[in-house]
Parts: C-alpha cells; structure tokens; sequence
C-alpha cells in the first residue's frame, strides 16, 4: 500500500465519521459543523486526485456555505429550545429512498470503465483548462447556478423574516 | 498539477520531513514572537496617541510586558460555562486558529523563502483564511451567550460583506498580471501564484496601477481582522467582548494569538499584491538579507497605518458597516475589475488603468467625504433645534462659568 493509499483511507475513515455526525447529531448545528469536516474531507480527496483547485474551490464556497447554513439553522429553528427528534414517522419511505440510492451509487461505481485503478497513473489537469471550459462551453449553466443561489438565499431571508402585514 | 516548486531551506540537502519540521517550528516561534511584539508595539503606539505612557514597568521601556500578560494568561484558570456546548466550545479556539496557521505556507518573506511555492497561492489563502469563521462562529454559539452569538452573527456577516470586494480588487490585479504573462503568447499561469504577483512589480508596485484596490483591500482588512473602526464583533461597549466572551486563560490567548497572526498575515499579503513585497524598489538581484528587510519595512509601515487608524477614527454602526461594503465598496470594486477587464482587452496602456482607478478613488473620498458632511450637518442642525430649555441658575453661573 502506498503513502497515497494510507492517506486517501484515513481521508475517507474521516469522510464517513463526520458524514455519520451530519446526519445522526441531534442538534442542527452539530449538524452543519459537522458538514465542514465531511466537506473538507472532500477536498482533502481531490488534492489526492491533484486538482488543487477544485480542493480550494471546495473550501472557498462550502467555507462560507457553512457558517451561513449555522446562521439559517440559528434563524429558521429554535435548535436550543427543544430537543430533535432523530426519526420521524416517515422513516419506512426514508430508508427505502437511502436504500435505493446506496444501491445505484454503488452499481454505478462497479459498473462504471475507470480510466485508471492505479493511483501513480492520475492525470494531472491544469487548472487553466476548468477556466476556459467553464467561461466558454459551460458559461451559461455557471450563470444559472449563480441565480439559483441568490434565489435560495432570498427565500431564507423572507422565510426567516416575521410578517410585516399582520403588524 | 501545478509544478510546486520545493524551496530548498538554505540549500541543505535536508530529508523532508526533517526540513518541514524546521518550517513549521520557524513558523510557530514567528506567530509568538510576532503577537507580543505587536501587542507591545500596539500599546506604546496607542500610548502616545493617547498622550499616555504606555506599559513602562515589566523590563526596559516595559517590552517584557506581553510576556508577562502570556505568563498570566497561561497559568490562569480555564472556565467553560455550565451550560455551554462542551464540544464546540472547547475546540473552537482551535478552529479559529489552526486556519491561519495554515495561511503561512504560501507568503513570500523573501524570493526563495516561502514554506511552499503555492501556484493557486492566492486562492488558497482565502479559501483557508474564510474557515477561521467557523471558529468565531462555533465559539458564540457554543457558549450559550448572547452577547457572544451576537458578536459572532456580527464577525460572520462582516466577514462575508468584506471578503467580496476584497477579492474583486485582487481579481483587478491578478487581471494585470495576466495580461502581462500573456503579452508574448505565454499562458496565464502562475497568475495567481503570491511570488509571481511580487515578481511582477520590479518598477512599479500595483498601488501606482490599482491605488482604489490597495484602499479597498485595507478597508476589508480592517473589517476581516476585526479592527477599529469595524471592531463591531468584539465592541466592549455594545457586546461586551464579542465571541469570545466566556473563554479565558490559554483559549482565550488562543484568539489573540489568531488575530494578531492574522493581522499579520493579511498585511503582508497585502503589501506583496499591492507594494511590491520583497521585489520594489531594489528587484530580484539584492540579496536575501535585504529583501527581508523590504518586506519586515512594509508591513510595519501598514500595521503602523492600522494602529494609527485605530487611534484616531470612532467605531461604525453595525447597519453602516454593512451598507458601507455592499452599496459603496462592492459597486466600486465591480467597477474596478470591469474598467481593467475592458482596457486589457481592447489593449489600452496600464497607465491608463492607473488612472481609472485613480479616479474611481478620488470619486470613493468624494462620496464618502460628502456622506459624512451630510451627516454631521444634519447632526449639528438638530441640536442646535432642540428648544432651550430652562434650568437652575446656580453658584457656578453666578461666579461668572460658561
């Protein structure tokens, strides 16, 4: 096994620990920290993968992602006053939908042709390629990911804001 | 990939791990030595704004006084709240710090003395500076305080307002630097990278050619570093002490230690983008010793400007700050990175983003000069309406007092 090996298996133990943290802590804040660690995990994977600025990206956007989703978990719930409940009564439909991803993830990953198992063969890809790529080829969908945020963040905003008519 | 250059540590055939250890230890006794002076310095200088002395007792000219305030903080005794979230609470120091520890690796002190020759140098230092945030934020929260969640909220949405034209300013120089690396044909590559950045200001530094930029980028320093006039998140005076209101002892220190490091950091990084760093005036041939020297020389002239600023200027509204970043800075910025954008394109001459941008600052003083007129008219004409009212006359009237 190499050095890369040993680091991609501890990166992904930690990846799992926190993924677990996200979804089992009872308190939604708990949650979200917990988020970063599985996220910057995520970026530890793709350094291992050497697109360095795909790992940077990760923390810029979901860095800041993060703090705001604390700030709209503090605003839309009252995590501190009563405890959360960690199943509900929709936990039959749950794990069948979980279920049903996991399997296709999977299928997908045995089924799929890697262009390379071994990790010393990985391709190196000049950032400067995603630059022209996203800003020519891709420059519309880019645009549209942008809207689609602003629209999520102005929906958080009024969602959190009390009615102003009733007052 | 991104060929990372290994800068050899004085040209010692080293094994790599014996020579990342000596990175990482010259960078721990760096951060120590850096916060005490600096809190000293900050101190005197205050001082003599204030027409106080200073700290005078502990050693010659009282230097020794941070050490001595280290030795307390380090014996005091660490108190965690009863209904405090002990997990988040106890490891947000560290997630406040350990982010800017990492912001290290890509600063060049000198040509070849960098702890790694990042080529997304950049980049990487706000992708890792902004994760502090999640340290401040995990410490109001987790401190069932809420003074401390408001002093959080408020560093948190400070952070992120400051951040945008901070970045779009650089994006305004990484545009010129572009430019040049593909005069001949070359890629853009490296554009990004904090050496290249320096490399590139042999004759002129980049405040000549984005004056605006250096302005805006000091101004979101100050916010992201929490300083006066933006001290908001840690006003004593409205949140008692901000986010880290609970902690004491060695967590405590811990953000202390993480904002003077930053405050260190963000300054250097912004004497690298926008004065030439180790390259201006004396270039590449100087030898290392002075090109240190460059670098210790300009960052203490901005920390000096900071200190100064912190001195002189009363603190914002936290409403103000806000406006101040999205409806003033990020327009102009914005502005900024498309006038360069435009003239790169249709291959004007640099001297004349020199002059946009010198123009759009003088329209920014403009505006802000005539806001504050404004204001502190309409100030003083209410006074003056507020109707007389009668009072005693007492003995110090009749002695003939104002």
């Amino acid at each position: 096994m190499s050095a890369t090996e040993i680091v991609f298996y501890c990166i992904a133990f930690f990846m799992i620990v926190s993924g677990l943290g996200v979804v089992l802590a009872r308190n939604i804040v708990h949650s979200a920290l917990a988020l970063i660690l599985a996220l910057g995990a995520v970026a530890g994977v793709y350094v291992i993968l050497t697109v360095e600025f795909l790992a940077l990206t990760q923390l810029v956007v979901y860095g800041g992602a993060v703090i705001m989703l604390v700030l709209f978990a503090l605003m839309l719930t009252r995590a501190r006053e009563r405890p959360q409940a960690l199943f509900g009564k929709n936990r039959p439909i749950a794990f069948v939908i979980a279920a049903g991803l996991l399997t296709a993830f999977v299928a997908g990953i045995v089924a799929s042709e890697w262009a390379t198992t071994n990790p010393d063969d990985i391709e190196p890809l000049p950032f400067q390629e995603i630059g022209d790529v996203l800003f020519s080829a891709w420059a519309v969908p880019f645009e549209v990911i942008s809207v689609v945020l602003v629209i999520a963040m102005a929906g958080a905003i009024l969602l959190s804001q009390p009615d102003q008519g009733e007052q | 990939m991104p060929e990372i250059v290994l800068s050899e540590f004085a040209g010692l055939g080293l094994p790599d791990w014996i020579d990342a250890l000596i990175r990482i230890v010259f960078i721990v006794a760096l951060m120590t030595v850096n916060a005490l002076a600096l809190i000293y310095l900050e101190r005197k200088i205050l001082a003599r704004f204030h027409q106080r002395v200073g700290p005078t007792r502990t050693g010659p000219f009282g230097m020794l006084q941070s050490a001595a305030d280290a030795l307390k903080l380090l014996t005091k005794e660490d108190v965690r709240p009863t209904s405090a979230d002990r997990w988040v609470f106890e490891l947000a120091p560290y997630f406040a710090f350990v982010p800017i520890f990492l912001v290290f690796i890509p600063i060049p002190w000198t040509e070849t003395w960098i702890v790694r020759d990042l080529e997304l140098g950049f980049l990487y230092v706000f992708g890792v500076l902004g994760l502090n945030l999640v340290g401040v934020v995990m410490a109001g929260w987790g401190s069932d305080n809420k003074y401390a969640l408001l002093g959080a909220v408020r560093a948190a949405a400070q952070a992120i307002s400051y951040e945008l034209p901070m970045l779009l300013v650089s994006v305004g120089v990484i545009l010129v630097v572009a430019a040049r690396l593909t005069v001949d044909g070359g890629s853009a590559f490296g554009a990004v990278n904090l050496n290249v950045i320096a490399l590139e200001q042999t004759t002129t530094p980049f405040i000549l050619l984005q004056p605006l930029g250096f302005a805006i980028f000091m101004i979101g320093a100050l916010a992201e570093l929490h300083r006066p006039p933006f001290d908001m998140p840690i006003a004593e005076s409205e949140v008692v002490g901000g986010y880290f209101v609970e902690y004491s002892g060695i967590r405590w220190s811990f953000f202390f230690l993480a904002e003077y490091t930053a405050l260190l950091l963000l300054v250097v990084i912004g004497s690298t983008v926008f004065l030439g760093g180790w390259n201006f005036p004396f270039g590449e041939d100087v030898g290392l010793g002075l090109q240190v020297l460059l670098t210790i020389a300009k960052t203490s002239a901005v920390i000096f400007i900071l200190f100064w600023s912190r001195a002189v200027l009363p603190r914002l509204r936290i409403d103000q700050l806000m406006a101040f970043s999205w409806k003033v800075l990020l327009p102009f910025s914005i502005l900024q990175v498309l006038a360069n954008a435009i003239i790169l394109a249709y291959g004007g001459g640099e001297w004349i983003i020199g002059l946009t941008s010198l123009a759009l600052l003088l329209l920014l003083i403009g505006l802000v000069y005539g806001r504050v007129r404004v204001l502190s008219r309409g100030a003083g004409r209410s006074l003056n309406k507020q109707p007389a009212r009668p009072r005693l006359i007492t003995a110090h009237d009749l002695a003939g007092g104002d």
